[in-house]
């Protein structure tokens, strides 16, 4: 019991935010529910994004009917890869990465052959709501295949690595590199095993990780050591990010990026409802953040100022950047 | 943001203040029993009447029955006689039954029944009553003999109270010539009685008979006398054996005055006999009984004013919300991970029927199976809604199933399983695989566990027969939930279980 209140203590000194607190005084506060839908539908943010001028994956095309099937080899017509999701999944689920072409059929990311009706058979299931969380009829979306930047390769296993910056206000608060593992499947999601690691809001370069609620400081797979590794167009991501508050209007988000080889920095989607564990992978609590965000909005509003994105990625860089990496 | 803060404050105090204001008003000012155990005296009088009629005569016989306006609370009043024509009338603040027949024979019988319980006397009148009076005219050897009784009393007391106390005990002293002078060579109570009586008439005192029942069962008893007079405010009850001052509990004022308990014409050899008997009732079933003999209908408008069906409902219906809470406490304090708020609670419900144990098996039996067949028809990709019936009809035949075979084998319990709601395990069994779908088996296995577990605690919680009682006659205690919902809403402490999952910061 006293070890629990001490426990308890602990936390609260080091500012880490559960889940009452995040629902409470960040989703509830700042992010409307008439909002939501524009995060989770993927195609609606995309629309979004591309009105404002932020990069994202480019889109080939979007079916929403069974007769648009049809559509299907007109859309991908000329292009050897490209990506199949659902526009209301979760979880990665629905999703078909297409790599290649194989004769007449398609090959997949991890060397499947699939064929042309297989391809038709999932875009039906995507439509009939399979895929979407309420089982509701979803609309699939065809779009371009991101390529993750070889700066990966040596501290990812399969899938794309990709990058989760929670932004509040349009403020960068905390920032965090998740890869793919066995575990994973290749996935990004980190309860289902992949590993954040956290980063330096000011330089982007990693810290060390979270792997299932512990700190680790090497990939369980390849073994490398995943902290110091300078993240490319760091000040891209933040930009990007940043940017994503005007975009959705809500308040409280985490935003998903990739880095495309060609491309460069994409929003892949946003997330209103971000986890908490990118506390462990920083080694630092969002509340005492979040309060210098809170506090900093408070002064400008009785100044009557409003800040760029640039301006925002400035402050929150100079205030939560530049950690010093404690030595094991 | 802190105008909110406020306003909420404001609104829980108000919810939690009228909650509790309600229910003490409930408690202490109409009385409503806390507990369904709690139970009262009942009690039955009979007093049976018997005496021969003188033939061709007509017979009226009036006899006192008790007034109603004391601590206790008649239920039920009958006057049970063959061929009598009964009336009741009030004399004196004496109530008197008078049975009347034109023409009777032989011996006769008649019975008064009264049913009554100390619980729920509305307000008391104020007691009024004489504070002089004239002396008893005496004369010769009886007045010389009074006052040299009275020359000591008047020393010895302080006011009435003493007063009379000390007369009595004088009067009892037998010993004492002026005593034996004024009674006589009677020693009965009635004539001690008397003796007082003449005593304090001539200090202008005054004093009237009390004759009482003792409410004690299955004893033979006869009214017994006892001596009040009035001090300004309140009546002084003293016995006219000891000088005893006050009324005992048990006592039950039959009638006052000099007059004997039965008077006779057209008949002789009139006797009453008393008998009681009482019995335990169940306090709120007695309070909804008295409610219908008094004016305080304060029952009138509580759940209990319902129809019986009704009644049984709502005490299902007003458990939800301490089933939710408890919900609620586990999801936001606790961090248990369930599938959704309102599954376990609907579960819960469920256990009901099939009782806690057998409820546990079956949950899981068929959700089990319900799952693995889910997981084929995944293989066939299916669409939601003609996934969702196959499992749905998978459910029925399954419950059916068991039903059967629990038959078979002699155990009704299972029979109970029809009604336990399968929608809902369909729904679970839904969820279930979905959450297996996205978080994995391991997560989906622990949520299946808390979902199990929370429906448990709540079940138990929402069946425990005391709290049940309590929340459905006190349902004012709804509001301070609300209050306690209210405030969790606006909580941002951690769960449990974060404290586990962020161990991780402790470890430096």
């Amino acid at each position: 019991m006293f070890g629990l209140i001490k426990t308890w203590k602990a936390l609260e000194a080091k500012g880490i935010m559960g889940i009452n607190r995040r629902n409470a005084d960040y989703v509830l506060k700042y992010n409307k529910r008439h909002l939501y839908p524009i995060v989770d539908d993927k195609i609606i943010t995309k629309e979004r994004a591309i009105e404002a001028g932020i990069d994202v994956p480019e889109m080939y095309g979007i079916i929403e009917t069974e007769k648009g099937i049809d559509k299907l080899d007109e859309i991908i017509a000329g292009r050897t890869d490209f990506v199949i999701k659902p526009a209301q999944g979760a979880g990665g689920d629905g999703i078909l990465v297409i790599a290649d072409r194989f004769e007449d059929r398609f090959k997949t990311v991890s060397g499947k052959i699939v064929s042309h009706e297989e391809l038709e058979q999932q875009i039906s299931s995507i439509l009939s709501g399979l895929y979407s969380l309420g089982g509701h009829r979803d609309r699939a979306l065809i779009e371009y295949r991101v390529t993750p930047d070889t700066i990966f390769k040596s501290i990812s296993y399969e899938g794309v690595p990709d990058i989760r910056i929670i932004v509040l206000m349009g403020y960068p608060v905390m920032a965090m590199l998740r890869l793919p593992t066995r575990q994973s499947n290749g996935k990004a999601n980190l309860h289902q095993g992949a590993i954040g690691v956290g980063v330096d809001l000011a330089t982007g370069v990693t810290l060390r990780g979270t792997w299932l609620n512990n700190k680790i400081s090497k990939h369980p797979d390849t073994t490398n050591a995943v902290d110091g590794v300078q993240l490319p167009n760091w000040d891209g991501f933040m930009k990007l990010a940043a940017g994503c508050y005007e975009l959705c209007g809500l308040g409280y988000i985490g935003v998903d990026m990739v880095l495309d080889q060609d491309k460069g920095p994409l929003i892949l989607e946003l997330n209103a409802r971000p986890g908490l564990n990118i506390q462990i992978a920083n080694d630092c609590g969002l509340t005492h953040r979040a309060h210098a965000v809170e506090a900093r909005l408070e002064e400008l509003k009785a100044k009557g100022i409003q800040e760029s994105a640039e301006e925002r990625v400035r402050f929150s860089q100079e205030l939560f950047g530049h950690i010093v990496s404690k030595e094991v | 943001m802190r105008s909110l803060n406020l306003h909420l404050k404001v609104l829980i105090t108000l919810l939690v203040a009228l909650g509790v204001l309600i229910t003490a008003y409930q408690i202490f000012i109409l009385g409503i029993p806390v507990t369904e155990d709690e139970t009262d005296d009942l009690w039955n009088i009979d007093a049976k009447v018997e005496f021969q009629a003188t033939p061709r005569e007509p017979v009226k016989l009036q006899m006192f029955v008790p007034p109603l306006n004391q601590d206790y609370v008649s239920l039920n009043e009958s006057f049970i006689s063959n061929n009598y024509g009964v009336s009741v009338n009030r004399v004196d603040g004496n109530r008197r039954v008078t049975w009347s027949a034109r023409r009777a024979n032989g011996k006769q019988t008649l019975y008064y029944r009264l049913v009554l319980t100390k619980r729920y006397s509305g307000e008391q009148a104020p007691a009024k009553g004489p504070i002089f009076r004239d002396s008893i005219p005496v004369e010769g050897p009886e007045k010389i003999a009074a006052e040299a009784l009275l020359a000591p009393i008047r020393q010895h007391s302080a006011d009435v109270e003493t007063f009379i106390s000390e007369t009595i005990k004088r009067a009892n002293n037998v010993n004492d010539d002026n005593v034996k002078l004024l009674l006589g060579g009677d020693a009965s109570t009635a004539n001690k009685a008397k003796v007082v009586d003449l005593l304090l008439s001539i200090a202008h005192v005054p004093m009237e008979r009390v004759h009482t029942i003792r409410l004690q069962a299955e004893v033979a008893q006869s009214p017994e006398l006892w001596l009040r007079s009035f001090n300004g405010q309140k009546w002084l009850y003293f016995n006219p054996e000891s000088g005893e001052q006050g009324l005992p509990e048990d006592r039950l004022v039959w009638w006052i005055g000099d007059s004997d308990l039965v008077s006779l014409e057209g008949g002789r050899q009139a006797q009453v006999s008393f008998s009681l008997n009482n019995s335990e009732m169940n306090a709120i079933r007695l309070a909804k009984l008295t409610d219908e003999n008094t004016d305080a209908s304060f029952l009138e408008y509580s759940l209990y004013g319902l129809p019986l069906q009704t009644q049984q409902t709502f005490m299902i219906m007003v458990m939800i919300p301490i089933g939710v809470l408890v919900i609620l406490i586990l999801r936001n304090l606790g961090g248990l991970q369930t599938l959704g708020t309102f599954t376990p609670v609907l579960i819960a419900l469920a256990f009901r029927e099939t009782q806690l144990g057998f409820g546990i098996f079956l949950f899981t039996v068929i959700t089990a199976l319900g799952l693995s067949l889910r997981s084929y028809l995944e293989h066939l990709k299916l669409q939601m809604l003609p996934r969702l019936s196959v499992v749905l009809t998978f459910v029925v035949v399954l419950i059916a199933t068991i039903s059967l075979f629990s038959h078979k084998l002699g155990l009704e319990r299972g029979l109970s399983v029809a009604l336990f709601p399968m929608v809902i395990l369909t729904m679970t069994i839904e969820r279930l695989s979905i959450t297996w779908e996205e978080r994995g088996g391991s997560h989906a296995f622990k949520v299946a566990i808390g979902t199990l577990f929370a429906a448990t605690i709540a079940h138990l919680l929402m069946s425990v027969p005391e709290l049940v009682y309590f929340v459905f006659t006190f349902p004012a205690i709804l509001l301070i939930l609300v209050g306690f919902m209210l405030a969790m809403g606006r909580y941002r402490g951690y769960r449990l279980t974060e404290l586990f999952r962020f161990k991780a910061f402790l470890k430096d």
